[in-house]
């Protein structure tokens, strides 16, 4: 027993350190820049320059998307798809958070570049009129997280919204106990791009009762507890995609029997 | 007026005359405003004439007798009913022009202006017709709501917003009993349609991607809420709607009974109402078409155009009229008809820009800006409302983006806590709108989508009435977004929502 602790605990620090991995990955802030690409619905682009590097990479892939009033917080892996249908390579997983700093918008043309046509990402529920395949058990306690913007509590189309809906429909299923939100927040300073960033203590808690109420709304008469924690430490949950300082901004829910 | 379960036919203009001349009440022929408590009897389908075709109006199951009908008795102290500002000549809405007729015909004594909400302020004259202005000008109805808000969705809040009043032209939003000072603030809308209600009310998707929570639960039988309902989304559902409405606009003193509540809920999920005829194009249900308030009825609601039938596709059968069906049409019908095809394809696809609107822009990550097209919002296949709950602030509430109004009271909001993610700290707004539902800075100035039904019927459209008509509407929109509509374009979406 003894020796399986240990495995569990090398284990458990071998996938931290992988968590907090970031070499191959970016990080930087920057005012974005939109170009207007016109392949239908949604297929403008986004850009971001780096400005410590000088390189300039299409964030337009993130599931929330830059408003070009406000500085953004860049976070990505460089795509292995070297196509450049934004006239820049992509970052491919990428979030883009946006940050209360003012940027001069800035629009420009596409310079014959196409962009991207809109098609529905992986992460997208079904109408409510769909039936839900019914996940097969055994059952037992399970956690699942979702994620979010830096220092937001804001549930993201297309990426919460289907974390959630495949969560719900496990819970259902499973029936548990109750179920335990903890939400958590980056609170410990970084510096990036020469900004110094970190998420507000207080945003922990607004993430577990974000996610407290919805859970209250889907699964109506289920006991839900709250709780949060500061100084998040990064994750390697494959649907933060590899991506450490987005698994660090979640609340994870999870289901007690 | 016909009561004519076939196609319809166009109203000889002898006849709209007549029934113009006849009074509130009486007459050989039913007037087209239905007063209350006059005992009519609902016809199962009901046509009425407007300036560009026939409406009709389905009551599945009908006739109904409305005598001792809640939704047709007067059962307040103001001798109004429900029916009062929900016509069924006007789309189960109202439009200005039978507002003014009304003046007109009754010198004002009809309940439609009453003091409370009917005219721009209590405290003004009654008998003048300025006191009245903005009902008979704009068709707007005053909403008195109170503030500060303090529980939404069952939940109590706090406010993160403070409201004065910049300029209040009729004196509602200031003085010892009106104002935010008071205890209320006075806006001024539109009467929403009370028709095709089961579209109004579907739930398309677990989520409010808006407000990044699941869908609230309606606190009568637990099922999730479509926000579709108020401007201001300040009842998610149908009871708490009746009883808001009894208590404000019908002046009730006691409550509505369960008996009355379930009288007007059944009645009003069994009305449909859309454009049947146009006067240019011809039955919207022929040469291939298949739009008109059967198919709403026969329709399952609540179906995201984008993943199902296209919005607006009931009108596909006019893109391609065959040289046969060519034929048996005017040149002017035919005309018409491939006009309102070529609206809709304009509607789904004509992309632009989309900016600075909070309810597409922010919070929800389309981005800022996005492109799309009208259908972004107007999403859902049969209605044209937004399948996700509706609120968004097109800006026509709200400086800069409004049109200067003279006449309404200008509200200046200060956010308390994070700034308003277009407008900053500081809005200045004639209607915070939803704002005052959740007492939430960011959602100043949205105001819910409606149904596009039966709009020929309803004018002046926007929730302040902003657009006269039809044009207007597609002119505010082309002035808010650049979207570079030509001239064709224009008209062809006027065509369209006139055939709606």
């Amino acid at each position: 027993m003894k020796r399986f602790a240990l495995l569990a605990a090398l284990c458990t620090a071998t996938t931290a350190q992988a968590a907090q991995d970031t070499a191959g990955l970016v990080r930087f802030v920057a005012c974005p820049v939109y170009r207007d690409t016109d392949a239908g619905r949604k297929s403008g682009c986004w850009l971001t320059d780096d400005r410590e590097t000088g390189k300039r990479w299409d964030v337009t892939e993130s599931p929330y998307k830059p408003d070009w009033n406000f500085a953004v917080l860049v976070e990505g892996k460089p795509s292995a798809n070297t196509a450049q249908p934004c006239g820049a390579p992509p970052l491919d997983p990428v979030r883009t958070s946006r940050l209360d700093i003012p940027c001069t918008r800035h629009m420009i043309p596409a310079e014959g570049f196409p962009g991207r046509r809109y098609t529905l990402p992986r992460r997208n529920i079904a109408p409510a009129s769909v039936a839900r395949p019914v996940p097969p058990g055994p059952y037992a306690e399970r956690t699942f997280p979702v994620y979010f913007e830096f220092d937001k509590d804001f549930l993201v189309y297309q990426y919460d919204d289907w974390l959630i809906d495949n969560a719900v429909t496990w819970i259902k299923a499973a029936k548990p106990k109750k179920l335990v939100i903890t939400g958590f927040a980056a609170t410990e300073p970084e510096t990036v791009s020469g900004v110094v960033l970190a998420e507000r203590p207080e945003a922990a808690q607004e993430r577990a009762e974000t996610i407290a109420e919805t859970m209250r709304r889907l699964l109506p008469g289920l006991a839900v507890e709250t709780k949060w924690e500061v100084a998040a430490k990064a994750t390697d949950e494959p649907e933060a995609d590899g991506l450490p300082w987005q698994s660090q901004r979640r609340a994870e829910i999870r289901a007690v029997f | 007026m016909h009561f004519l379960p076939q196609r319809s036919l166009a109203l000889p203009l002898a006849a709209l005359v007549l029934t113009l001349a006849v009074g509130a009440r009486g007459g050989d022929v039913p007037d087209r405003w239905w007063a209350p408590g006059e005992g009519r009897v609902l016809p199962a389908v009901l046509d009425y004439e407007n300036a560009n075709g026939t409406l009709r109006t389905l009551t599945v199951g009908g006739p109904l007798k409305t005598a001792g009908h809640p939704f047709f008795e007067p059962l307040g102290k103001d001798g109004r009913a429900c029916v009062t500002c929900h016509q069924p000549a006007d789309a189960m809405g109202l439009s200005v022009e039978s507002a003014r007729r009304q003046w007109e015909r009754t010198k004002g004594k009809d309940p439609l202006f009453a003091a409370y909400d009917g005219s721009n302020c209590p405290t003004l004259p009654q008998a003048k017709r300025e006191s009245h202005s903005l009902l008979l000008d704009r068709g707007l109805i005053r909403i008195e709501r109170p503030w500060p808000a303090k529980s939404f969705n069952g939940k109590p809040i706090k406010p993160d917003f403070t409201i004065e009043v910049v300029r209040d032209p009729n004196g509602c939003n200031s003085g010892p009993n009106y104002g935010p000072e008071a205890g209320k603030i006075s806006v001024y809308r539109r009467p929403r349609p009370v028709a095709n209600m089961k579209y109004l009310l579907a739930v398309g998707f677990p989520f409010d991607p808006k407000q990044g929570y699941a869908l609230p639960l309606d606190p009568d039988d637990g099922k999730p809420q479509s926000g579709n309902l108020m401007a201001d989304n300040r009842a998610g559902n149908l009871r708490i709607q009746m009883d808001d409405a009894a208590a404000t606009h019908l002046q009730m003193l006691k409550a509505l009974s369960p008996a009355q509540r379930k009288q007007l809920q059944d009645f009003e999920l069994r009305i449909y109402t859309a454009m049947q005829v146009t006067k240019a194009g011809g039955a919207v249900d022929s040469g291939g078409a298949k739009a008109g308030p059967a198919r709403l009825r026969d329709s399952e609601p609540g179906a995201l155009g984008s993943i199902g039938e296209p919005v607006w596709s009931e009108f596909k059968g006019w893109e391609n009229i065959s040289a046969d069906e060519a034929a048996k049409l005017t040149p002017e019908q035919l005309t018409f008809r491939q006009s309102v095809a070529r609206g809709a394809r304009v509607f789904r696809e004509k992309m632009f820009l989309i900016t600075d609107t909070a309810g597409i822009n922010s919070r929800i990550g389309f981005g800022n800006p996005v492109r799309n097209s009208c259908v972004f919002c107007h999403n859902m296949s049969q209605m044209g409302n937004d399948v996700a709950p509706g609120q968004v602030d097109l800006g026509t509430t709200t400086l800069p983006f409004a049109d200067p109004w003279d006449d309404l009271p200008l509200f200046k909001v200060t956010c308390t806590g994070r700034p308003h993610p277009h407008y900053g700290k500081v809005i200045y707004t004639y209607d915070p709108g939803f704002g005052l539902t959740s007492g939430k800075c960011a959602d100043v100035g949205k105001i819910t989508l409606q149904s596009m039904r039966g709009l020929s019927s309803r004018a002046p459209y926007f929730s302040n009435g902003l657009a006269k008509d039809l044009r207007g509407v597609v002119d505010y929109y082309e002035r808010r977004y650049f979207i570079g509509y030509t001239e064709q374009e224009k008209q062809d979406l006027v065509n369209l929502m006139s055939a709606l």
